[in-house]
């Protein structure tokens, strides 16, 4: 497939810029990485994302709908993932609460997925402009009932656009809906942003050729055999737990394999699965460990500490979910303390917590006034940590 | 080519879930006696269930069928309408699915003439979660949470999609399934949204608690009550009251349909760009 034929990435290059903003570089990782099918709902600050694709898949022959709510948008988008198309959708805190529900059908049907949720701070309305990391756990447990959940985190403008790849790949790859998270000033902020230099990227211990496209890549072996509708065999598709062919059972085994296999198929893949990159490896005393906006401080913090001579390094993390265990445990084996600056009250220091403590004191360092965490905020928050260990 | 309903079936699925006396399969074999006649071809027949008695009949009908989520069946089947407008789309829901959490998705899929045929089995009552009040029940029905008599007026749904934008609207009874039958296949050889309420008798949740008790008295009923619509225009409003009014109710052929309208934009706009 040819990349970057989008109109307006096109129109950016011939005004000899590539400021791109987030949002639209998640639609345009979209329709380069193959989605078709969009229906969403407006909601700040995710709308730009499906204005984008509202004028571009009509371009490439797609289909762009906006729905009359978010269920209704979501739910359109399984539609038509279950007769094969590629579809996505993008939201914000109160209608990505409105598709839990379906996005447990999706996990359950096995219907291939992406869901952008560009966080604002909340709950409820909240402030809808303002950055955030609320959803982190929602995106996790959302949905009701125990179900797989992949889950990757934008930093940049760049991540907007092979995340969205990514996220695309691993959907169709593993049968399952995935989340894409941003927040609003991942979302909103403009970067110089060139093709060329997004098309390799080493997100992980396998190397990503985005410049490949999308490829419809092989499924894993654990999902079930998929059921697309209109084709040989007309299948039955439901929300019930189900067998092989389908069809509903009540059968305790049957019940008790449909459900580990949904889960093993996420979890036995987390090599594939993990994104991430660690800078300043094995030399820090202290990691700290950052995804979305928060890891973009953390990476400036980095410099900060380097140039006071802090033993510091920084994991960031692409893919929150399934939880990177055996990369949190390596760094937790090595450093004395690991920060995790966030925006929110400490929700991925939970998880992070319960995977080191058995090594490493895990600090949090949340945040939830609807500011960004400074890099200097986060260097005084080492240079506390360092002289308390000093000083031990 | 089918050359029975049975092979519209997946008959190895069965004994169904439905109580004796129920009229949900009677729908459901209106509905598949029309498909015969149209020689539905069970690949690009999609039929669309939400949640609720008569939404199982998905799980028993050898289309491509999806059991969907309670109140959504009309969203999942735009998505599929959309993604492929060749395909024939059905969605069979019920009066709580459709009427109730659904209601929304279903007057917007009548603004937008979206050609998607939809049965509603109205049964007045929330049938699988056992005898709940449903908005279609009106006032002084008895139900689990109505333990005092129902407060609330019904809606009628048929006035309701023909002012939403459907183009075919049609009632009919379980008491007249070769009517019913007549009316689906209308609905779906109409281009756009069609819209057939389907009223069916719950002996079990609804005959429990209201006159009249009984398949056969709730059917007798049915039919003292129904009246054709051509009579029924000859007719004082004061003589309808309470009375079942049957038939094709609105037919509208000239509204652009959706998914053609899209088709048609995209060519517009591709030759432009
Ligand atoms: C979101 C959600 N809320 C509630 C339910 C429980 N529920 C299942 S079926 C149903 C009512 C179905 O009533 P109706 O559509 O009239 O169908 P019937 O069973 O009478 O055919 C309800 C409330 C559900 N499955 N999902």
């Amino acid at each position: 497939m040819e990349l970057w034929h989008s109109h307006i990435l096109r129109e950016t290059i011939d005004q000899d810029s590539l400021l791109v903003q987030g949002n639209r570089a998640c639609a345009l990782g979209a329709l380069d990485s193959g989605v078709r099918f969009f229906a969403g709902y407006p909601i700040t600050p995710s709308s730009e994302i499906m204005e984008t694709m509202a004028r571009e898949l009509p371009l490439v022959g797609g289909v762009f709908l906006q729905m009359e709510d978010e269920i209704a948008s979501i739910c359109a988008c399984i539609g038509a993932s279950l007769t094969g198309e590629v579809a996505m959708t993008a939201t914000s805190g109160p209608g990505f609460s409105l598709m839990q529900e379906a996005i447990g059908y999706a996990a359950v049907a096995e219907a291939p997925l992406v869901v952008v949720d560009v966080m604002r701070m909340g709950p409820s309305t909240g402030r809808p402009t303002t950055p955030s990391q609320g959803d982190v756990m929602q995106a996790r447990w959302g949905t009701h009932g125990d179900h797989p959940a992949i889950v990757l985190a934008a930093s940049n403008v760049a991540d907007m656009y092979r995340l969205t790849m990514a996220a695309v790949r691993f959907a169709q790859r593993f049968r399952t809906p995935v989340t894409l998270l941003a927040d609003e000033v991942v979302g909103h902020m403009r970067e110089s942003f060139a093709p060329e230099l997004v098309g390799r990227y080493r997100l992980t211990s396998g190397d990503f050729d985005f410049t490949e496209g999308y490829l419809r890549p092989d499924m894993v072996r654990e999902v079930h055999p998929p059921h697309t509708l209109g084709r040989k065999g007309h299948p039955h598709v439901t929300g019930l737990i189900h067998d092989d062919t389908g069809f509903p059972t009540n059968d305790p085994k049957k019940s008790e394999q449909f459900l580990l296999q949904l889960h093993d198929k996420v979890v036995h893949h987390r090599d594939e699965l993990c994104l991430y990159d660690v800078k300043n490896e094995g030399k820090g005393r202290v990691c700290i460990v950052a995804y979305g906006s928060c890891a973009r401080s953390a990476r400036a913090a980095l410099k900060l500490a380097k140039e006071e001579g802090l033993p510091v390094e920084v994991l960031h993390l692409y893919t929150l979910f399934p939880l990177p265990v055996e990369i949190i445990q390596a760094v937790a084996r090595r450093c004395e303390f690991i920060l995790i600056p966030e925006l929110n009250l400490g929700q991925y220091a939970r998880e992070v917590r319960k995977m080191a403590e058995n090594w490493t004191t895990v600090i949090s360092m949340g945040k939830i006034d609807g500011t960004l965490i400074t890099p200097r905020e986060i260097l005084d928050r080492l240079e506390e940590l360092i002289g308390k260990y000093e000083s031990i | 080519m089918p050359a029975t309903i049975d092979e519209y079936l997946h008959t190895e699925h069965f004994p169904h879930i439905w109580c004796p006396g129920c009229g949900l399969g009677t729908v459901t074999g209106s509905f598949l006696r029309a498909a015969l006649e149209l020689g539905l071809k069970k690949e690009e027949t999609v039929v669309v269930g939400g949640i609720g008695c008569s939404s199982r009949a998905v799980g028993y009908l050898d289309f491509s069928t999806v059991h969907s989520i309670h109140g959504r069946a009309l969203a999942f089947a735009t998505g599929i309408k959309m993604a492929h407008p060749q395909f024939t789309v059905i969605v069979l829901t019920g009066d709580g699915d459709g009427a109730a959490i659904g209601g929304n998705h279903l007057i917007h899929a009548c603004r937008r003439n979206i050609d998607i045929t939809c049965i509603l089995f109205n049964n007045r009552i929330y049938g699988m979660t056992g005898g709940q009040l449903s908005p279609q029940m009106g006032e002084g029905g008895m139900a689990t949470t109505a333990p005092y008599g129902h407060e609330e007026p019904a809606f009628d749904l048929c006035r309701l999609t023909e002012a939403a934008g459907a183009t075919y609207v049609a009632r009919g009874t379980a008491y007249g399934p070769r009517e019913l039958q007549r009316l689906i296949k209308g609905g779906i050889t109409h281009k756009g949204f069609s819209f057939i309420e389907a009223v069916t008798q719950c002996p079990t949740e609804f005959g429990k608690r209201n006159a009249p008790k009984g398949a056969i008295a709730m059917l007798e009923d049915m039919k003292a009550r129904a009246i054709n619509a051509k009579k029924a225009a000859a007719l004082p409003p004061e003589e309808l009251v309470d009375r079942i009014i049957t038939g094709v109710l609105h037919e509208e052929t000239g509204r652009p349909e959706f998914a053609q309208n899209y088709t048609d934009m995209l060519t517009r706009v591709r030759n432009t760009e």
